[in-house]
């Protein structure tokens, strides 16, 4: 026996494997022998180390702590999170609305799509509105001023007609002048009838596309 | 120094180490396949407080020991253990299962000690005076109480607090390497080098006070 071997020191320095190639030599080394006894004690030992203790109290207050913490998370809980894609149909909906804008503006309605006869409420009514029969006299003065340049240019024609289509036109612009001619006598003392209006414009149309097309024909 | 206690008292001792080992019950036991873990997993994420209850009957002696070997402390050990509920309860819904619901929660734990731990080392003179009197309150020693046993356990306070862990674990809890790395977060290598590590100190600690296998019987 050496008090002062140090072999076992050494050979823990070195690690694990070491160690256990120091049995031999702690076979005739009690001091070696010892501490590596120990050495094997302590892993030998250590479960007694496991506590148990009764903890009546420990189960109770976690779930005390735990239905609290339940209870709060209820009360904070944020409102529900917004869906990924809420925003979606508001777009569209824009999208749709711009996009109709657009087109409004690109088919913005023309001088006869202003028409007071092309309107759908035209005519509803039995008595025009102060602006209504404004709009309707300036519509009923732009036929007259278009039926007035193709009366200039028809008329030498109409004067000496020279086929019976011609013959036929002639006629028909004169029943046309005839109804215009009662129904601005019928005007003259119901100027807001709406219904007399309406007649008027109808025939004022009429007439202008019968001149249109004596002026075709008379071209083709 | 001599200890007089005959050799029969030591193998009393690991005697009570492996009866201790066969009364725990069978989700404690190193190596059991814990096929409860999913299913228990699935029903801490809903919030189910009778899931932790369920957890607590088959953790909650060894978190109490694992924690008490840490900290010192039975009182200690009992809050420990109780925030780390809490924590796991917190933490529940995010955890994504990389690990074992069973491993986890002492991962939780082991952390849950080390701020206790810290806490304590900033406010030492208060923790001391109450330390003193929380000690050992309604611990029950084993009948076959021995001068290795209570130098071992005053020799494991003083380690460093990792190896401290990983022998706890390993020694004496029986956790396996590999479980002590996932507790721990370190490689199962890692766990060997701490365990080898604590087993070195632990000999120097109780050579210095006197614990020699030949001598001291």
């Amino acid at each position: 026996m050496s008090a002062a071997c140090r072999k076992f020191e050494k050979a823990l320095a070195r690690g694990e494997a070491a160690l256990a190639g120091l049995e031999p030599h702690a076979a005739a080394c009690p001091d070696c022998r010892a501490k590596l006894l120990l050495w094997k004690e302590i892993s030998a030992a250590a479960p007694a180390l496991r506590k148990s203790w009764e903890s009546p109290h420990l189960l109770p207050g976690i779930s005390r702590v735990l239905s609290a913490e339940r209870a709060k998370a209820a009360r904070q809980q944020p409102p529900p999170p917004r869906r990924r894609f809420a925003w979606v149909p508001a777009a569209a909906a824009a999208a749709l609305f711009v996009l109709s804008m657009i087109g409004l503006s690109i088919f913005k309605p023309g001088e006869s799509a202003r028409d007071p006869l092309a309107r759908p409420s035209f005519g509803k009514e039995p008595l025009l509105g102060d602006e209504t029969l404004k709009e309707v006299e300036i519509a009923e003065a732009n036929y007259l001023g278009s039926i007035e340049k193709l009366s200039q240019a028809a008329s030498p024609l109409m004067a000496n007609p020279d086929s019976a289509i011609l013959v036929n036109y002639r006629e028909k612009l004169q029943l046309l002048d005839s109804a215009i001619g009662d129904l601005r006598a019928q005007l003259a003392g119901n100027r807001f009838n709406t219904h007399l209006r309406k007649e008027l414009l109808a025939m004022y149309q009429e007439k202008k596309r019968t001149l249109e097309e004596v002026v075709k024909e008379v071209k083709s | 120094m001599q200890f007089g206690r005959p050799l029969e008292d030591r193998s009393r001792v690991l005697v009570f180490a492996r009866k201790k080992e066969e009364t725990l019950p069978e989700s404690d036991r190193p190596g059991e396949p814990r096929d409860e873990d999913a299913r228990l997993l699935e029903e801490c994420r809903t919030g189910e407080i009778s899931a932790f209850e369920r957890l607590y009957e088959l953790h909650g002696a060894r978190m109490k020991s694992v924690a008490a070997n840490l900290l010192g402390n039975l009182a200690d050990a009992e809050d420990a253990v109780q925030e780390s509920f809490l924590k796991v309860y917190r933490g529940a819904a995010a955890f994504r299962g990389a690990a074992r619901l069973s491993t986890w929660i002492y991962r939780v734990l082991v952390n849950s000690c080390y701020d206790m731990l810290r806490r304590r080392r900033r406010r030492p003179v208060e923790v001391a005076a109450a330390g003193e009197s929380r000690e050992t309150a309604g611990f029950a020693v084993p009948a076959s109480d021995h001068p290795l046993r209570l130098s071992l356990e005053a020799c494991v306070r003083d380690l460093d607090p990792r190896r401290r862990a990983a022998f706890v674990l390993f020694e004496v809890e029986g956790f396996t390497h590999r479980e002590v790395g996932d507790i721990l977060g370190v490689p199962e290598g890692t766990s060997r080098t701490l365990l080898f590590e604590a087993r070195r100190e632990l000999q120097r600690l109780l050579s210095r006070r006197g614990i020699v296998a030949g001598a001291r019987r």
